[in-house]
């Protein structure tokens, strides 16, 4: 009796133990998987939402560009719509009155069926400037997550905005740029992770709206108060609130409809969104209860669930293997990316040593990361074709794009001398292919090694310096970046380096570097650091060694970049030339006369033949104009004027069909009224006008010389 | 370029005002061949303020010059400017154009 009383005792004391740890190890486990897949959905989250944020910021840059070319605003949202299939909508915002010609200017892209449509927000109804969409990440000063809201207008998406301010090249707010991102990978998220086959997962937003995930798929929002009013277990879930809000992470246990539930709750950083498992207590424990009374079973089911643990573990496990291989991955890509790169810029210095006309001295220093820098030269012709570029952006997209943009330099230049052309077909290809908004500031210039006369093309790029008898900054038309906009004219300028001028381009990693103070390294003391001649490589080091004590053991912010180039050429010019280019619209006959007489002025020619040379001009161009190209496609005239002691060259080059006006047959001036044809003057005025007219094809232009002797 | 008509009983008066360049040209094209009309008669190309011309101006002179002859009327450029008058030299305009 005793005995059995004390096996029985022993038996209820083992199988209340047994019953114990068991709930213990269940409960473990409950919250084993629970965190988990808490930790699991919030990397999702917390990437999805990354992945929205590059979006938005690598178009920020541009949006900032673009504040000077208000018209083009609208391109740049429905661009980050267009490119990024999570974002329904986008607006740039401008700040009220930031613009004087628009106080109030919201174009507001957003997908309508399978296109991009677009509306302004700029309306009396709306208010833009109100909505905490506008207004918080102007006083926060940084980006901000709206609050989820279910978008009626666009079929019901439930969606969140990111929005972040854009200030202008002087530091002033000007603008804010948002993206519209639908959360229906959030509803698929959180609808296909359930742990338990009743478990609940919901997110809670930073005002406390509840996300919640329905068996279809779906989400509902609820508030707040609307969850509390059906939750029994009132002080419970005021505390879950509460942690929620602060960003805690944990357990809690809540009764509802008299069963016991608990939930799992952990933040979710960048939104300042909270989510939680709900997981009722008889999905944990239900199955417990059943096999109370057969130990060994119990014994299974211990069996069982460390199989279950073991399997969480080995799952988490490899999930950290992964991640651990995928960073080493990304490791080693950075670093092959980064020996492409300099493999491919020139790297050999002096790069010419064999000529005493031209001294180069450059740099190219990544920061961690690789860079979206460039720098290349090359010599043809003998003509030094050189550019500076700054990819937006960084890491390896950014150094894939410089890779591309140098080898567009090379190829096109290759067989073009225009820098404007240069650049306008390196746009073209850029923009065309640019699916990822990068965009790359760029600078070109070609210099004349004979006469140190430079032609130069600037897209978006900082102006070079030139450190001629004083040190000033090359006058340059900003134009947009590479890659920003198709059909975009990009203008060329000119100038004429000395002897013993240096040239310097740089990056704003230059001027833009930062000391451990967080102050930046600025125009003054680049300036400063670029006043006394010396021989390109003097200037890399003194420039360098400037910039290093400057920024100290501040870790180098971003990728440093600096070409010298020192023109040495004693002979004085014997020749100057000046360039224009016109497009095949007749319209632009004007530009052509005013360049001709500008010349005709700096020679000091008279006012009879600098007419008869804007009529020959006119009539040989004309021709190009109307002739070279089909109708209705676009083409360019190339009029370069070289001007020497006593002779003026103009030679006029088109990549239209072929054509030589010089195979036409004389007019007789002497026919009769009936015999004279209505045409074929203006070749014969070219003719009588100059002194000599020449026509040769080339690598597929025409291009046809006309010599004037003064 | 700026083209004013008169048409008085005897004559018509066309001023040409300003520079007759291709563009300029095009754009007055077809005023200046609606004078064909009136090609029985004289028509004065008054040149007094014509600073420029190039081939496409000259072309519907001479495309004027062409319809009168076969009307039987008169085509009369007036005033022209030094540069203009060699521009008529080097093209014979001035052997087929009465010039005032």
């Amino acid at each position: 009796m005793l005995l059995i009383a004390v096996a029985a005792l022993t038996l209820e004391a083992t199988s209340l133990l047994q019953n114990y740890f068991t709930r213990e190890g269940l409960k473990e486990e409950a919250q084993a998987r629970a965190s988990g897949q808490l930790e699991a959905t919030r990397l999702q989250i917390v990437d999805a939402t990354h992945q929205a944020e590059a979006a938005v910021r690598n178009t920020i840059w541009i949006a900032r560009w673009c504040l000077n070319y208000l018209d083009s605003l609208p391109l740049v949202a429905s661009r980050l719509v267009e490119d990024n299939p999570t974002v329904m909508g986008s607006t740039v915002a401008l700040v009220p009155n930031y613009s004087r010609r628009r106080p109030l200017y919201a174009p507001y892209a957003y997908r309508l069926a399978d296109t991009i449509a677009m509306k302004s927000l700029a309306t009396q109804e709306y208010n833009y400037p109100t909505q905490p969409w506008f207004t918080r990440p102007l006083e926060l000063d940084r980006g901000f997550w709206s609050e989820p809201y279910l978008d009626t207008g666009g079929g019901d998406i439930v969606m969140t905005t990111y929005s972040i301010p854009i200030k202008d090249l002087h530091g002033k707010q000007a603008a804010v740029l948002t993206a519209d991102i639908s959360l229906k990978w959030l509803a698929e998220l959180i609808g296909s992770s359930q742990v338990y086959p009743n478990s609940l997962e919901v997110v809670v937003s930073r005002d406390g709206r509840v996300l919640i995930s329905n068996p279809d798929g779906d989400i509902t929002i609820k508030t707040l108060d609307e969850v509390a009013a059906i939750v029994d277990d009132t002080p419970s879930f005021a505390r879950l609130v509460a942690e929620m809000r602060a960003d805690h992470s944990g357990s809690i246990q809540i009764e509802d409809d008299g069963k016991l539930n608990h939930v799992f709750y952990a933040p979710v950083e960048q939104t300042g969104w909270s989510m939680a498992i709900v997981v009722p207590d008889d999905e944990i424990y239900g199955s417990m209860r059943r096999v109370r009374l057969i130990e060994r079973l119990l014994q299974l089911l211990g069996l069982g669930m460390l199989i279950m643990i073991l399997r969480i573990t080995a799952k988490n496990q490899m999930k950290y293997h992964k991640m651990n291989e995928k960073k080493e991955r990304m490791e080693s890509e950075l670093r092959i990316g980064r020996d492409i790169q300099m493999s491919m810029i020139p790297n050999t210095f002096p790069p010419f040593p064999e000529r005493d006309e031209i001294d180069l001295a450059a740099c190219l220093i990544p920061a961690k990361e690789v860079g979206g820098d460039l720098y290349d030269f090359f010599i043809r012709d003998n003509k030094l074709f050189f550019c500076i570029g700054d990819v937006s952006g960084k890491g390896v997209p950014a150094s894939l794009v410089m890779a591309v943009t140098r080898s567009l330099f090379r190829s096109i230049s290759a067989h073009e001398k225009s820098p404007q052309r240069i650049v306008t077909m390196m746009n073209e290809a850029m923009a065309e292919m640019n699916e990822n908004n990068m965009f790359v500031t760029f600078f070109l210039g070609i210099l004349d090694l004979e006469t140190g006369h430079m032609r130069y093309c600037n897209a978006g790029h900082n102006p070079p310096l030139i450190l001629s008898d004083r040190l000033r900054t090359l006058d340059v038309v900003p134009n947009l970046p590479l890659g920003v906009i198709c059909q975009m004219a990009f203008q060329e300028q000119e100038t004429d380096m000395l002897y013993n001028d240096t040239l310097l381009l740089y990056t704003d990693g230059l001027n833009e570097a930062v000391n451990s103070k967080d102050e930046e390294f600025t125009m003054e003391r680049v300036e400063a650091a670029f006043q006394k001649h010396c021989s390109a490589n003097e200037h890399l080091e003194t420039m360098k060694e400037a910039v290093s004590s400057f920024v100290g053991n501040a870790p180098q912010s971003d990728d440093l970049t600096m070409l010298f180039i020192h023109y040495m050429n004693d002979t004085q010019p014997y020749a100057s030339e000046r360039h224009l280019i016109l497009h095949n619209d007749i319209q632009q006959i004007p530009q052509l006369a005013s360049f001709v007489e500008t010349i005709a002025a700096e020679m000091k020619i008279e006012q009879n033949m600098a007419m008869g040379l804007n009529l020959a001009l006119e009539e040989a161009v004309t021709n190009v104009i109307l002739y070279a190209y089909p109708p209705g496609s676009d083409g360019l005239v190339d009029i370069e004027a070289i001007m020497r002691k006593g002779q003026l060259d103009f030679i006029i080059t088109d990549s239209g069909v072929p054509f030589d006006p010089t195979q036409k047959p004389e007019v007789d001036i002497t026919a009769s009224l009936d015999e004279r044809p209505i045409g074929g003057l203006g070749i014969h005025l070219v003719r009588q006008l100059m002194d000599s007219v020449s026509y040769r094809r080339e690598d597929g232009k025409n291009i046809l010389t006309l010599i004037k002797m003064i | 370029m700026e083209v004013n008509i008169t048409k008085q009983s005897k004559e018509v008066v066309v001023c040409l005002i300003g520079r007759m360049d291709t563009p300029a040209a095009q754009e007055v094209a077809p005023q200046l061949e609606a004078l064909e009309e009136d090609a029985r008669g004289t028509i004065v190309l008054d040149c007094k303020d014509l600073t420029y011309i190039s081939s496409s101006g000259l072309r519907i002179f001479l495309t004027l010059r062409k319809a009168a002859a076969e009307k039987g009327g008169k085509i009369i450029v007036r005033s022209i400017n030094d540069e203009i008058r060699s521009v008529f030299m080097m093209t014979g305009f001035l052997n087929l154009f009465e010039i005032e």
